[in-house]
This record gives structure tokens, C-alpha cells and sequence, in this order.
């Protein structure tokens, strides 16, 4: 049987694909969404489409900037990259996702051993 | 910052839509090319591929959706979505528009137009630099009524010198000046300042430079003057090169050094100074008393300071009222013992308080603000009434649109979405309607301002400015908000099904008493009738005042004012010259006759003068000063004033002579009873054991002196030839036919006499008792305007829902003249309806008007503020008006063909 799906979290998409521009520098949509597939093993059911308006959201808030270039296989394709101040944001946003994940183990845990 | 960096670039990807849609295509057509090579790579057909893509990637058009409401401001372009088919809508019926926006354009415009007034009287700043920071030296004792402030040119010394929280204290004072150039003479007021005046108030040189501190040091020893930008140009054309030029003020030389900026009228709203020359040359222009710039016991300075920003004004208040006892307690030493104890004490009981200065003295602001306030309550009425009207109008408009709410009811739009559309479309007519009364915003300002005299209106000619074109803003939005909420309410509320249908409600549904429509003709009858009553009521009271017993005969007298003491004429030279000047002008064609009066007519102002009289024991405190004015032989003939008893004075009342003195009749009845004053003797000695030495000669009928509202008034009349000193005198010749046509003659005479004496404040008695009457002309002129404009308002709305109901209840009328119902049951049936809402609304209307009108009292003479046949007529009118209003479209309904209606079913 294949392992559970999970939806993505409100709020983590941005955080994702972040997380991913940083890793693997500049990359385009469809790019973006291989790789969280891929990281994820495919546990996270991503409905493609709706990570451009995640994308153009970050672009806005100046975190991304986007270009015009070719891909691998000379097909043109949109790219986009961190900017100063999305690394800066994805530290932030990274240290209290991190902050919020333990309290939400400690919290479940507690549950549990109660 | 963060969300605005995010609103701009929503806001530019607005106007760049057509480039981000192509973008955005081809980067998801690349997203799914690229998903598609994939699977081709995993062996599948590239027609399978693609569809496999799509699959993966989602709905392609749901992405797009979501991205373009992510990429632009769906709230602006829901506006300007609804803006544009609010405009082809508007468009469509030219006729509706036409009428919304002109009625809006009235109302709204008039509103502008006294806000405007207000702005400028009631709201706006002295044209200075930071107008905050001023403030008005006055100071008051507990037992007076308000506080006083004039001040002695010493006190302002100590203030200016010893102060430490001010940046700059100034004083100033009104002066008259004949002013003399190129032969031409001419009247203009003026102002003495201190040195530090233009400094202090930072205003900058237009042309050549201003009075600094360096033209204020020496007594008498600085001939310069400052223009004003008005009277540059009014006087000497906009001339650069009268800058180091010589004028004549009072015959004297003075040198222009500048001319002040354009908008910069002094500290006083009212006034706008022609001419400014420093504090010390006061006593050129005005020698008496001699010792006026060194004794504290002449008060004659107003005083503004500039508060240092850093300093709070409890404390600059604090520290100025120690400041000013210090300088009380020096001066009171000086003046030792002749200061009575009482007096001291409550000189020193005073205190300075520091009030807001940005306004400068706002002497205007207490004279308009009452008509201001009336008159903004009115043209805010009739905005209101006109917001009713509109509303009803838009009521029935929205019942004709049923057909087109039902279509997009049924294509899936929501009530808010509906609601919204609609009051777009109200507040697009709001703004249109304001567009259009900034039109009759500046025609009515103007025509306003004609009412005031021209002294006064200077500054009120001031252009519409931010302020007032923010109000007429926010005035059209909420007025749009106001119409249009009603019929949006009820168009949102329509079900699809029922507006589908096409079907008018049916009858018994739609006629409520309380209908929407009628409590919309309720509202417009009660607030027209508290305007024409109140139009009512000034119309009555302004012609009260006109037809008052003035107790002289004002047609035909032409006025005109001379003061030869200010090019230091002696007493004796003063009288020589009138006297040439009234044998000259009786001997014109025309003249009927000529005199001289040191108080003119109903002009405001007036003298009074401490008597006592033969046989008569005052009480303590009882008032023995009566009005007095200084008049010559022909005062009483050329005013029509009749001589009751007595003789006039005559060429034979000389200086050396016996003193002689006439008085009306409530003087002589006050202090004589009823026994003949002809002979009696009275005196205006201050000294008790002084004799005394005036025989009254004449007794004179009564009239108004000040203005036509007051009581009787005692009043006592010397002649000129045997006063000590002289002023400026009005002259007032009657003529035959218009005075207007005598000006030309009596001012070349007077040059003939002397080329450097000028002839001015000229007008005509009809014109000044008409200038002492502004405020109730101009609530008058307004109310009757506006009280009718409200009538005709009411009236149309009162028609059209009478209009309306019939042509929506054709078929039931049709059917009941079928079965045999006669014109005057159809008439009824269609008038009957509206009945109760204007009766309630006249009574509401009557009410309203009993109680609003108690604010008039004051404002209305010889009619109660509560006048029972004012009240009677005003119902009456609006209720015939209503009834022709209700029955011109009901009879239409009378008319129905029940043959045609029927065959139509």
C-alpha cells in the first residue's frame, strides 16, 4: 500500500519553495515541483497548478525574482531565485516553523504519556 | 512598507495586463511541455503525455483564476467594472442623469458655497508663516464680560523686551490717511505697526522690501510706507518703479520702500490695510493726545506675539501674565495717588490670558458666524430634501430595472455584489452632481458676496481651495451614499424568481401607507416646511424693518465723508472750508440741501456724551449720556427731520456767541417730563460746579440714529461752529432727483476748494440703511430661494410617486372604471394614497419649524418667531402645492381607456 498523502499546510508552501530555491538555486515551476515530489517521496499530494500563486505571492513580497531563460532541454522556461530578502526571510520563517514544530511534539508527546 | 511595495506592484500589473497574461501562458504551457516530455521519456505517446500532464498539473483556467485575483486589486477593478457600466447606464438615459445631476449640482453647489464662506470667516488661517504659533495678548478681570485688548504703548515695551517665550511680539493700530500722488487724492485705512511686524509674522517683500525693527527707532523719524499688493495695483497699476518714490500721506512725504505679498491682508479678516507705516510715527498721524506713546493710561494697541514652538501655552501664559503685572505695578507707582484705590484694584485684578492667534483678531468671525450658521443649516436641508427626491426617483427607476437585477440574479450575482453595483451607480451621480456644482458654488459665492460691503469682502473673495474642494468631495459621496442606499437595499432583496416573472408585484402588495416611497414624500413635505416658514418670517421681518418710521426721509440724500484734520487743518480752517463747501454746493441745480453731521445716519456708529441738565438730580448709578452729534445749519432740512418747537441752528450760533444746543424728543421727555424745553439749560462740563451753558434752542422729532432695530434714544445735537475740535464729518446733500448723479459735481468742488483733500466713503442714505441690513437681505434672499427650491423639489418628488403608482396600477384602474367606478372614485384611489404622508409631514414640518425657530428670535423684528399666520400661510402653500403636485398626474389616471387596458390583458 502506498504511505498516506498529506495536503500542504496553509503557509508551508511558501516556506517549501523557498527551502528549495536555496538548495537548489535558480529553477522553474515545473522544476519546483519535481523536486518537492521527489523530496517527499511522493507523501505530499501537491496539486501543481496551485503553486504559481504561491510563486507570484513571494514575487511580490520582493523574497523571489523571476526571469526569462531555457531549460535543460532548450524548452524557455520562467526562473526563479532567492532574493537578500527572501534568504532572510527563509531564515526567520525556518527558525520558527522549527520552533513551532517542537512545541507541537512536546505538546502531542505530553498527550501521550498522560 | 511591506504592503505597499505589495500594492504597488498589484496596482502596476493592473495596467500591464495584457503583457502578464501572455506570461503567464506560456510559462504554464512550459510547466506542461515539460511535464509531457517526461512521460514521453517513460515511453508514453505524446498525445497520452499530454494528457497525462494536464491530469498531473491540475486545472490549468483554475490556476490562471487564481493567479490573476493573486496578481491584480479585484476590489479596484470590481470599481472600475462597475464604474463603466454605471456609465453606459447613465448614459443610456440622458434625461434621468440631467435631472439627478442638476439637482444635485444645487444642492451640493449651495452647501459648497456657504462652506466656502465659513472656510474663509470661520476656519482659515492668517496667510503667515505657521499661523499656529500666534497668539493674541488679551486680558480680563473676573467681574468683565469678556476680555479686553488694548493695550498702552508702554505696556507693549515691557512685553516685547522682557519676554522670553515669544519669538516676536507685535502691535499694530488702524489709522485714516488722505493719500496724495500724481494730484490725486484719495481716502485709504491703514495700519501704524511695530518694526518687528512683517518679521514676526514671516511674510516676505513682493517689491523692494518690508519695515524691519531699523524703521521703528526714533519718534517722527522715519518716513517710510509699506503697500499693500491690492492697493499697489488698485492705486498705482501694478507700477514697480512708485518703490523709492515719494506719496502724500496727510500732506505729508512718505517714501514707499515695498509692497507687500499678494493674499496678505494683516491680522484682521475684515480689513486689509492699503498702507503700512511704522509704530513711531504715530503722532504724525494722530497728534492727540501728545503723550500717547509714553502714558499707560492710553490703551489703543492690539497685540499678537509669536509663541517660541518650544514653549507650552500655560506656560508662555504664566510667564507673560508676570511679565504684565510687573509692568502694572511699575506704571501704578508712577501714577501714585491719582489712582483711586479702586481702580488699582482691579487693575490689578486683571490677568493676561493668550488666546489662539492663527485667525489673527477675528473681530468678523463674531458678526458672521450666527448668518453662517443659519444660512449652512438651511442649504443643508434642502440638500436633504433633495437626497429624498432622488431617492424616490431612483426607487421607481429600479422598479423599470427589474428585468435587468433578474438576469444577473440568475447569473449568479449576490446581493452584496448587487448592493454594491448600485451604489456605485449613486455615487458616480453624487460625484457628477458635484463636478457640476463647483459651477453654482462660485456663482452663488459671488452672488453672496455682493450682499456684503466692500470692506468687508476682501477677504472672503479667496478661491475655492483644498479644503472647500474636500468638502464638496466628501459632500457628493455621502449624498450619493444617502440616495442610493435606499433603492440598493430593496433591489437586493428581489428574488430571482419573483423578477424573472417580469410581473409587478401585485397591487394590494405594493400600496403600503408606509411604503418606502411615502415615508419619502413624508420626509421631503417636513423638512420644506420649516423653510418656507422660516423664509416667511425673515420676508416679514426685512419688510417690517424697511417700512419702519425712521423718522427721516432717506430717498435722496447723497453722502460722502471729508477730514481735513488729518492734513492738519486748524478748528478755524476746518470751518471755513465747510462752510465754502455748503454755500457752493447749495448753490448747484438740484440740491435741495447741504449739511454737515460728525455722525451719519444708520451707519453703526455713534457718539455719546455726559450731561447735566437744568432741574434735574440724577440717580447714583443712572445713565446721563445721552447721543450726541455735531452737526451745521441744515442738518434737519436735509434729512426731512421735522423741527417741533424752537428754531435750527443758524450762521448767527457762533464760537463767540451763546451756546446753543438742540434735543429730540425722548431727551426732552426724560428730563423735562412735559413741560416745554425750549430755553431749558444743560451742560457737558464734567466739572459739577461748572455752569451750565448750553440753552436748548430746538426740539426735533425722534428717528433711528444707530440702527433701525433700536429703542428711542435720547439725543442732543451742538453745532459745529462752536466745537472745539473737529473730525471727519460726513456731508449730506438731498437732491432733486437720483443722488447717485451729484457725486461728480460735489467732488470737483471740494478739489476746486483743496487739490489734497479727498472725498470719500461716498453712497447714498437708501444704500447705507440697506448695508446696516445684510444679515436679514442675505437670510432672506436664501431662504426664499432655497425655501422654494425645496417646495419645487418636494412637489416633483410628490408627483412622480403619484405618477408612478398609477401607471403601475393601470390595469387595476381600467377594471374598476369596467365595472362602473366614476372619475372623481379614481381620482381618489390614485390621490388618496399620498394623504397621510403629507399631512404627517406638514404637522411634523410645523412642529419642527415651532421649535428650530426659537433660534431666530433675535434675528426677526416685529414678528414673533412663532407667528401664527406666517406658520398658517407657509401649510396652506405647500399643502395646495402638494395637492396640485399629487393631482396633475392622478388625473391622467382618470383618463385610462378600460377598453384598451382590458384588451391588452
Amino acid at each position: 500500500m502506498a504511505p498516506p498523502r498529506s495536503e500542504v499546510l496553509q503557509g508551508t508552501l511558501d516556506l517549501i519553495v523557498l527551502k528549495t530555491l536555496e538548495a537548489l538555486g535558480p529553477l522553474h515551476g515545473y522544476g519546483i515541483a519535481q523536486r518537492i515530489l521527489q523530496v517527499s517521496e511522493d507523501r505530499l499530494k501537491l496539486n501543481q497548478g496551485t503553486l504559481y500563486p504561491a510563486l507570484l505571492r513571494l514575487v511580490q513580497r520582493g523574497w523571489i525574482s523571476s526571469k526569462w531563460g531555457a531549460s535543460e532541454n532548450n524548452r524557455k522556461a520562467k526562473y526563479y531565485s532567492l532574493t537578500r530578502a527572501g534568504r532572510k526571510q527563509l531564515l526567520t520563517e525556518t527558525e520558527s516553523w522549527e520552533r513551532m514544530a517542537a512545541l507541537m511534539a512536546r505538546l502531542l508527546g505530553g498527550v501521550e504519556g498522560a | 512598507m511591506e504592503w505597499l511595495c505589495i500594492f504597488g506592484s498589484r496596482l502596476r500589473s493592473i495596467f500591464r495586463k495584457r503583457h502578464l497574461e501572455g506570461d503567464l501562458k506560456a510559462e504554464l504551457h512550459s510547466h506542461l511541455e515539460m511535464l509531457a516530455d517526461e512521460y514521453v521519456r517513460r515511453g508514453m505517446s505524446p498525445d497520452q503525455a499530454r494528457n497525462a500532464a494536464r491530469r498531473e498539473f491540475g486545472g490549468v483556467e483554475q490556476t490562471k483564476e487564481e493567479v490573476r485575483d493573486q496578481r491584480g486589486l479585484p476590489f479596484l477593478e470590481t470599481l472600475f467594472q462597475d464604474l463603466r457600466y454605471a456609465l453606459r447606464v447613465l448614459r443610456k438615459s440622458p434625461g434621468f442623469t440631467a435631472v439627478v445631476v442638476l439637482t444635485l449640482a444645487l444642492g451640493i453647489g449651495a452647501n459648497t458655497a456657504i462652506f466656502s464662506l465659513m472656510n474663509s470667516v470661520l476656519l482659515k488661517s492668517l496667510p503667515v508663516r505657521n499661523p499656529d504659533e500666534l497668539v493674541v495678548l488679551r486680558y480680563a478681570d473676573a467681574q468683565a464680560e469678556g476680555a479686553n485688548e488694548d493695550f498702552s504703548y508702554p505696556m507693549y515695551e515691557a512685553l516685547r523686551d522682557k519676554s522670553s517665550v515669544f519669538d516676536g511680539v507685535l502691535t499694530r493700530s488702524g489709522v485714516d490717511f488722505n493719500v496724495t500722488y500724481a494730484g490725486q487724492s484719495e481716502f485709504a485705512y491703514g495700519e501704524l505697526v511695530s518694526g518687528n511686524y512683517y518679521q514676526a509674522l514671516g511674510v516676505r517683500p513682493w517689491l523692494g522690501r518690508l519695515l524691519s525693527p531699523e524703521d521703528d527707532r526714533t519718534l517722527g523719524a522715519h518716513p517710510v510706507a509699506v503697500l499693500s499688493y491690492g492697493y499697489w495695483h488698485a492705486r498705482f497699476g501694478g507700477d514697480p518703479s512708485i518703490v523709492g518714490k515719494e506719496i502724500l500721506l496727510d500732506g505729508r512725504p512718505m517714501t514707499v520702500i515695498g509692497v507687500s505679498p499678494p493674499g496678505f491682508f494683516g491680522t484682521e479678516m475684515s480689513r486689509d490695510p492699503a498702507i503700512r507705516v511704522p509704530m513711531m510715527m504715530t503722532l504724525v498721524f494722530r497728534p492727540v493726545p501728545a503723550n500717547r506713546m509714553q502714558s499707560a493710561r492710553h490703551r489703543w494697541l492690539t497685540i499678537l506675539a509669536r509663541r517660541k514652538p518650544d514653549i507650552a501655552a500655560a506656560q508662555a501664559q504664566a510667564s507673560t501674565d508676570v511679565l504684565y503685572h510687573q509692568a502694572l505695578d511699575a506704571q501704578l507707582n508712577a501714577l501714585g495717588s491719582s489712582v483711586k484705590t479702586h481702580d488699582r484694584e482691579r487693575i490689578l485684578a486683571s490677568h493676561i490670558q493668550l488666546d489662539n492667534g492663527s485667525q489673527g483678531f477675528a473681530h468678523l468671525r463674531g458678526e458672521m458666524q450666527r448668518p453662517l450658521v443659519l444660512m449652512f443649516s438651511v442649504t443643508a436641508m434642502v440638500l436633504l430634501v433633495a437626497c429624498a427626491n432622488l431617492a424616490n426617483l431612483l426607487l421607481a427607476r429600479s422598479a423599470k430595472r427589474r428585468k435587468e437585477v433578474a438576469v444577473r440574479l440568475a447569473i449568479g450575482a449576490g446581493p452584496r455584489r448587487l448592493i454594491r453595483q448600485w451604489l456605485t451607480e449613486s455615487i458616480l451621480l453624487g460625484l457628477l452632481g458635484g463636478a457640476a456644482g463647483i459651477f453654482v458654488a462660485f456663482w452663488m459665492k459671488s452672488g453672496l458676496i455682493r450682499f456684503v460691503p466692500a470692506e468687508f469682502s476682501t477677504n472672503l473673495k479667496a478661491p475655492l481651495d483644498a479644503r472647500v474642494m474636500g468638502f464638496l468631495v466628501i459632500a457628493s459621496v455621502v449624498t450619493g451614499l444617502l440616495f442610493g442606499l435606499a433603492p440598493a437595499l430593496q433591489i437586493s432583496r428581489s428574488s430571482v424568481t419573483e423578477a424573472m416573472r417580469g410581473e409587478t408585484p401585485s397591487p394590494a402588495s405594493g400600496e403600503r401607507v408606509f411604503s418606502l416611497r411615502n415615508v419619502l414624500v413624508f420626509v421631503q413635505i417636513a423638512l420644506s416646511l420649516p423653510l418656507l416658514i422660516g423664509a416667511g418670517l425673515f420676508l416679514h421681518s426685512l419688510r417690517n424693518l424697511r417700512g419702519l418710521d425712521t423718522g427721516f426721509v432717506k430717498e435722496n440724500v447723497f453722502l460722502a465723508n471729508l477730514n481735513p484734520s488729518l492734513n492738519g487743518y486748524s478748528t478755524e480752517r476746518i470751518r471755513s472750508l465747510y462752510s465754502d463747501l455748503l454755500t457752493r454746493l447749495r448753490a448747484l441745480p438740484g440740491v435741495r440741501a447741504a449739511s454737515f453731521t460728525s455722525s451719519s445716519a444708520i451707519s453703526g456708529s455713534w457718539d455719546q456724551e455726559g450731561v447735566r441738565v437744568e432741574g434735574y438730580q440724577p440717580r447714583q448709578d443712572e445713565n446721563m449720556s445721552p447721543n450726541a452729534a455735531i452737526i451745521s445749519p441744515g442738518y434737519f432740512s436735509s434729512l426731512g427731520i421735522p423741527i417741533v418747537a424752537g428754531r435750527d441752528f443758524a450762521d448767527q450760533d457762533t464760537a463767540a456767541g451763546p451756546k446753543v444746543v438742540i434735543v429730540n424728543q425722548t431727551f426732552a421727555h426724560y428730563f423735562f417730563g412735559d413741560a416745554n424745553p425750549i430755553g431749558k439749560r444743560i451742560t457737558t462740563d464734567d466739572d459739577p460746579k461748572a455752569p451750565l451753558n448750553m440753552e436748548i434752542i430746538g426740539l426735533v422729532k425722534d428717528a433711528k440714529y444707530v440702527s433701525l432695530r433700536e429703542k428711542p434714544r435720547r439725543h442732543f445735537y451742538t453745532v459745529l461752529a462752536q466745537e472745539p475740535r473737529l473730525f471727519d464729518m460726513t456731508l449730506q446733500v438731498r437732491t432733486a432727483d437720483d443722488p447717485r448723479s451729484i457725486g461728480d459735481l460735489v467732488r470737483a468742488q471740494v478739489h476746486d476748494l483743496d487739490a489734497n483733500l479727498p472725498l470719500y466713503a461716498t453712497t447714498t442714505l437708501e444704500i447705507q440703511i440697506d448695508n446696516s441690513l445684510i444679515e436679514e437681505r442675505l437670510l432672506t434672499w436664501l431662504s426664499s430661494l432655497f425655501g422654494m427650491l425645496a417646495t419645487l423639489l418636494a412637489s416633483v418628488g410628490l408627483s412622480g410617486v403619484v405618477a408612478f403608482s398609477v401607471a403601475r396600477r393601470t390595469r387595476e384602474i381600467g377594471i374598476r372604471m369596467a365595472l362602473g367606478a366614476t372619475r372623481r372614485s379614481i381620482l381618489r384611489l390614485a390621490i388618496s394614497q399620498m394623504v397621510p404622508a403629507v399631512c404627517l409631514g406638514l404637522a411634523v414640518g410645523l412642529a419642527a419649524a415651532y421649535v428650530l425657530n426659537h433660534f431666530l428670535g433675535s434675528v426677526l423684528f416685529g414678528v414673533g418667531s412663532t407667528d401664527l399666520a406666517t406658520f398658517a400661510g407657509a401649510g396652506i402653500l405647500l399643502a395646495s402645492v402638494a395637492a396640485l403636485a399629487a393631482y396633475l398626474p392622478a388625473q391622467r389616471a382618470t383618463r385610462v381607456d378600460p377598453v384598451v387596458v382590458l384588451r391588452y390583458e
